[in-house]
């Protein structure tokens, strides 16, 4: 078919985009304005506060340095780094990964149920371009809600403890910027495991417009995957399993010195994940009708 | 012709060429250019066929209305046009871009409206307007409010522009779906049923609106169910009908072509049949007289044909059929056989027998 006599005076359009920086922030602001989203970030940011200040008042972390290896709890209280990180390995279970199902749920699933994901594409925005938006929307929002936690946990944890509860779990004691410097090992390391997740939860999100569906099967997911890694019968099936190393590689940053083999492991069988997920996301938002 | 105007001027300031005035002629003193157009368009939803065989032109400077009842495919034809949905088979080009492989150059000068509106209830109409502007590419970030500001003026919604989506009424939804459309000056807005849920005042409101994009050289695709709201605003007529065209052309030769006919109440009605048929005219019976076939003739030989012949004529009248008969023989003749009456005209009706 020829082009040539479809429009007057040889006018033809020239391909146009609206800059990326301004779709970025445009979905960020949409992430952050949400109410539900607000909501759940102050819950999030509330835990590490409800948790250093019941261990607190129930006195049970009120000694010295533990000798040797203590119990994670034990060393919560008094520690501005014990508890930031205890907080996420516990909130890493279920809570953290439910906001993560729940902001890719909203990202795909959610704007094709309000009809919103069409005029993405009548911009038109392409939808690899969507895509990365949407992407980095989740990954910061999963970042966010990590580094808030943290946030609230630290400054618990300095109030409650000061700046001598430093303890790591081996007994050691370190400066501010040390424990500082682990902090910033744990955000980052959780980030990504909760990025997988947003991966996985955007793929999902791909194939339905009902955001509840991506929610429980991301809820599914970890369920299931708990229940694997309890069954010897399949210890073969353990290694790909994404939650298998979140029980046992946050624990590692408390050591002196760090034990890396399960943080890295970690973040590598994350990183494939993301790799997966992402690309399943791609493969169906290329395909599927507007 | 103005629409010719702001092309060329377009393309002189973009491309620094002095753009040809005319484009491929046009039959019958129709518009020139298209500026979309399908050809042998079908679509297959899993064994269903939603739209078979198209061939749709919508002139330049045209307010085309896409006419069919519930289920014809008008909303499948519109997202094909858009590169929402890829067709089974056929060619579909928008502003001359092949679609959907160069949505990327047609889209951003076209607006749209399909399937109703598509907002967050927990956001504003404002903030909902500023998320689309966003996404916009031909507006300029320092300028996205001031285009919301405008859209929402424009649709009657500044009033109401920052109450939560949520509150809206239908209307108000409807409305803020349009100004999204009229965010950004357009060659083409495709509005997909605008007035649904409307009153009767923001219906006028909608025809103001249509015709003010037609006076400024915007091309308008409207699809509607209401023939009324059709016969109203538009220039041009497709009439879908079981996911084929039935009927294409502007409306007036569409209306004339549903009614080249005559009637004349007469007392004498069967020798005035008989005087017309030995006079070469198509007549026949009609409650209260005959309905003369004008197709070869003018009213007012016929009426003297009968005067000649004696046949005593109380009332001659051009029968002068709205949209709504011309729809209703269009659509249902698939369902009923062709009816004896309905003989396709020459120019613009195109049986497409599937």
């Amino acid at each position: 078919m020829t082009t040539v006599d479809t429009l007057a005076a040889g006018w033809r359009p020239t391909r146009a985009a609206a800059p990326f920086t301004r779709l970025v922030w445009s979905e960020l602001r949409w992430i952050f304005r949400r109410p539900r989203t607000l909501v759940v970030l102050g819950i999030l940011g509330a835990i590490p506060v409800i948790i250093g200040l019941s261990v607190h008042l129930s006195g049970s972390a009120d000694g010295g340095p533990p000798g040797g290896e203590a119990p994670l709890f034990v060393t919560f209280a008094s520690s501005a780094l014990a508890l930031p990180v205890g907080t996420l390995s516990v909130t890493l279970m279920f809570l953290l990964p439910l906001t993560v199902a729940m902001v890719g749920a909203d990202a795909i699933a959610g704007e094709q149920s309000h009809g919103t994901l069409r005029g993405w594409l009548l911009a038109p925005v392409t939808r690899g371009r969507l895509l990365t938006v949407k992407a980095l929307g989740v990954a910061v929002a999963a970042l966010v809600a990590v580094t808030l936690m943290t946030l609230t946990g630290v400054v618990t944890g300095f109030v409650l403890g000061g700046t001598d509860g430093l303890f790591t779990l081996s007994g050691t004691s370190l400066t501010v910027a040390e424990a500082l410097g682990r902090i910033g090992i744990t955000i980052s390391w959780v980030a990504v495991q909760l990025f997988a997740v947003g991966a996985v939860a955007l793929a999902i999100s791909t194939f339905t417009e009902h955001p509840m569906v991506v929610v429980a099967g991301i809820l599914a997911g970890d369920i299931l995957f708990g229940v694997l890694l309890m069954l010897t019968a399949v210890d073969w099936l353990h290694p790909f399993l994404l939650t298998v190393s979140w029980t046992t590689a946050l624990p590692d940053v408390l050591r002196d010195p760090i034990p890396t083999g399960t943080l890295t492991e970690g973040a590598l069988r994350a990183g494939c994940y993301m790799l997966i997920g992402l690309s399943i996301a791609y493969a169906r938002l290329t395909a599927k009708d507007g | 012709m103005s629409a010719t105007d702001i092309h060329a001027r377009g393309a002189t300031s973009t491309r620094g060429e002095v753009a040809p005035t005319s484009g491929g002629a046009g039959a019958d003193g129709a518009p020139s250019a298209l500026v979309a157009r399908t050809r042998g368009l079908r679509k297959v939803y899993r064994g269903a066929v939603a739209v078979d065989s198209v061939d749709m032109d919508v002139p330049e400077g045209a307010v085309l209305g896409m006419l069919g009842p519930n289920g014809s495919g008008k909303t499948t034809m519109i997202r094909m046009l858009l590169g929402l949905v890829r067709p089974t088979e056929g060619e579909v080009e928008l502003l001359g871009q092949p679609m959907p492989d160069a949505a990327g150059r047609a889209l951003p000068h076209v607006g749209a409206l399909v399937e109703g509106p598509g907002f967050h209830p927990f956001l504003s109409g404002r903030e909902n307007l500023l998320r689309v502007a966003a996404a916009e590419p031909l507006l300029a970030t320092s300028g996205t409010r001031d285009a919301v500001g405008a859209a929402l003026e424009r649709v009657g919604l500044s009033g109401a522009a920052d109450r939560k989506y949520r509150g809206y009424s239908l209307g108000m939804k409807q409305r803020l779906g349009l100004a999204g459309a009229l965010l950004v000056p357009r060659k083409l807005v495709v509005l997909d049923e605008p007035t649904n849920g409307l009153d009767p005042a923001g219906t006028r409101e909608v025809r103001g609106i249509i015709g003010e994009l037609r006076e400024s050289g915007v091309s308008v695709l409207v699809s509607s169910h209401l023939l009324a709201e059709v016969e109203a605003t538009c220039t041009h007529v497709v009439v879908l009908h079981e996911g084929t065209v039935v009927a294409q052309g502007s409306l007036d030769t569409l209306l004339d072509s549903g009614s080249p006919a005559l009637l004349v109440s007469t007392p004498d009605a069967e020798s005035a049949v008989e005087a017309l048929r030995r006079n070469r005219t198509p007549a026949r019976l009609a409650p209260g007289g005959v309905r003369v076939d004008l197709t070869a003739t003018e009213p007012s030989t016929v009426v003297e044909t009968l005067v000649r012949y004696g046949v005593a004529v109380d009332e001659a009248r051009r029968e002068r059929t709205g949209l709504e008969d011309v729809f209703a023989r269009l659509t249902q003749a698939d369902a009923d056989g062709p009816a004896p009456d309905a003989e396709p005209d020459h120019v613009v009706m195109r049986e497409v027998s599937s």
